[in-house]
């Protein structure tokens, strides 16, 4: 690894500086936002529809590259990096899609060891721990269950189950909680901060949901038309 | 518990590329195959005529044609002579004449049919020249001119096979490539949830790869089969219509015949992983099918 993309000294899981995000339209989605998170931080992001979560989570989870400014992850200044560092990168982050994204032609086990398949690891090193994990968001009954046939709350765990298994150091979730029920949306919750404290995970959550916000009390990060509230750092656990 | 394959193993669009590969497949192996099985027999035609030449001899009778005969005999290289019948050279002239037959009056040439060594050389000249010297008036024909033609048509026939299956190949190369980056825009969510869990350019690219490497191999082996089974019933046909069938094209399965049919489906396979990895790799980096 080079010295120049790579800062041993860095002690930032996240660090975003100056970055800017325009699509196709002359309007900045995100502008000028600098944020640190540090490694083993629990956050929450907040804002409202168009506010530009989902662009900033896309950037953290290295989807999208910034029209303007940097991304620093685990030290490693991403602009600086080829493809397969960024690969690379891509691993350590774990991440809830608003959307599920899971793979219709897969079991709910099979989607849920997806990122292991792309590590390489063998299935017969890794069963035990997927089937743990499913059985622990309450999908033990349906890990042959495919996509399709799974509530919108079931496919969220297996999204949540995916996101968790090779146990990233940052884990970003947008809306993990905004399918299932009040209950299992605790107890996902618990789940979050569980890693968060026990593997020093940096967590970033997206949400509308204040109540969750308030229940949890952790450092909120509020978006409003594309600009952070205050430049923020975050080092405390929940 | 076996896992499923990353890629879904059903897509219909997958069997009509499967039948677009096939036909491709088929159609250069039946180029290869027909060329290869006209080109050896054009080959024939050419060692026959070479090896042959017919000696015309004016104003002479039998005996003359006889003492000829024993004269050219003996010129080396030769491996046989043989004068011709009045009949014999009323039916070569049919095609001038038509069947009434040569004009009764005018004077019949005598031809004497030589066999040659087709490696010996300037036996033609040398045969004029003994004639010559032994007071005949002899034109020595070694059918230069039709083994000319013939090796003309053979070059003509060797590029535009080679032409053909060269096409056949771009054009399959192009549909694979096509079909591939259509695939890969109908798995976006695929290669996009690949990409975004850390998956290499190489790892998704060989997901693709191994599908359109085994979809070409089949397809290829099935155009291949098929391709031999056309190419026979071809030959056949023509052979069984045919008053000359020595002279058309024979379906040997010789060496290279088998080497036409195992490289096809290989090939195929290869054009396929090939057109695949540039199209997929392309695809990644020029972001047109991940975030």
């Amino acid at each position: 690894m080079s010295n120049l993309d790579f800062d041993p000294f860095d002690d930032v899981a996240v660090r975003l500086e100056a970055v800017t995000m325009r699509y196709d339209s002359p309007e900045d989605v995100l502008s000028d936002i600098n944020l640190v998170l540090k490694p083993g931080s629990f956050t929450f992001l907040t804002g409202a529809s168009g506010a530009g979560k989902t662009t900033l989570l896309k950037l953290l989870y290295l989807a999208l590259t910034p029209t303007q400014g940097d991304i620093v992850l685990f030290g490693q200044r991403t602009s600086l990096l080829n493809r397969d560092k960024l690969a690379a990168l891509r691993r350590r982050v774990g991440v809830v899609f608003q959307e599920f994204r899971l793979l219709d032609h897969l079991t709910a086990y099979e989607n849920a060891a997806l990122p292991l398949r792309v590590l390489g690891r063998k299935p017969a090193d890794y069963r035990e721990d997927v089937e743990d994990l499913l059985r622990w968001v309450g999908l033990g009954p349906r890990m042959n269950a495919k996509p399709p046939t799974l509530s919108g709350g079931e496919q969220q765990r297996v999204a949540i189950a995916r996101a968790l298994v090779s146990k990233p150091d940052l884990l970003i979730a947008d809306e993990p909680t905004g399918n299932v029920d009040p209950e299992m949306g605790a107890r996902l919750m618990r789940l979050f901060i569980e890693l968060n404290r026990r593997l020093g995970t940096t967590v970033l959550i997206a949400t509308h949901d204040l109540a969750l916000i308030r229940e949890f009390d952790a450092p909120l990060l509020r978006l409003s038309h594309g600009l952070l509230a205050r430049d923020v750092e975050f080092g405390a656990s929940a | 518990m076996k896992e499923g394959p990353l890629l879904p193993e059903n897509d219909a669009r997958e069997s009509a590329l499967f039948f677009v590969v096939c036909t491709l497949c088929f159609l250069a192996a039946l180029a290869a195959l027909t060329a290869k099985a006209t080109y050896g027999a054009a080959e024939g035609w050419t060692a026959e005529v070479e090896g042959e030449m017919t000696v015309r001899l004016r104003d002479v009778d039998r005996r003359a044609g006889d003492e000829a005969q024993r004269i050219i005999e003996a010129i080396p290289g030769v491996i046989s002579a043989r004068v011709m019948t009045p009949e014999e050279i009323e039916e070569l002239l049919v095609p001038t004449f038509g069947q009434t037959g040569f004009p009764a009056g005018l004077p019949l040439p005598l031809l004497i049919a030589v066999e040659t060594e087709p490696a010996a050389a300037d036996v033609a000249p040398n045969t004029a020249r003994r004639l010559t010297e032994e007071g005949f008036s002899a034109v020595v024909d070694e059918h230069a001119e039709w083994a000319g033609d013939v090796r003309r048509a053979l070059g003509v026939l060797r590029l535009a096979a080679l032409s053909a299956v060269a096409l056949l190949i771009a054009t399959a190369l192009s549909v694979i490539a096509f079909a591939t980056h259509a695939a890969l825009l109908a798995r976006r969510d695929i290669v996009e949830l690949l990409h975004l869990s850390g998956a290499r350019d190489r790892f998704i690219a060989a997901l693709f790869e191994r599908r359109f490497w085994m979809l070409g191999l089949r397809a290829g082996a099935v155009g291949a089969l098929a391709a031999l089974g056309g190419a026979a019933a071809m030959i056949f046909v023509a052979q069984s219509r045919g008053g000359r069938a020595n002279l058309l094209p024979q379906l040997s399965l010789d060496l290279l015949d088998i080497l036409i049919l195992v490289l096809t489906p290989i090939v195929a396979g290869s054009a396929a992983r090939l057109a695949t990895r540039f199209t997929v790799m392309r695809a990644l980096k020029g972001k047109d099918v991940t975030a």
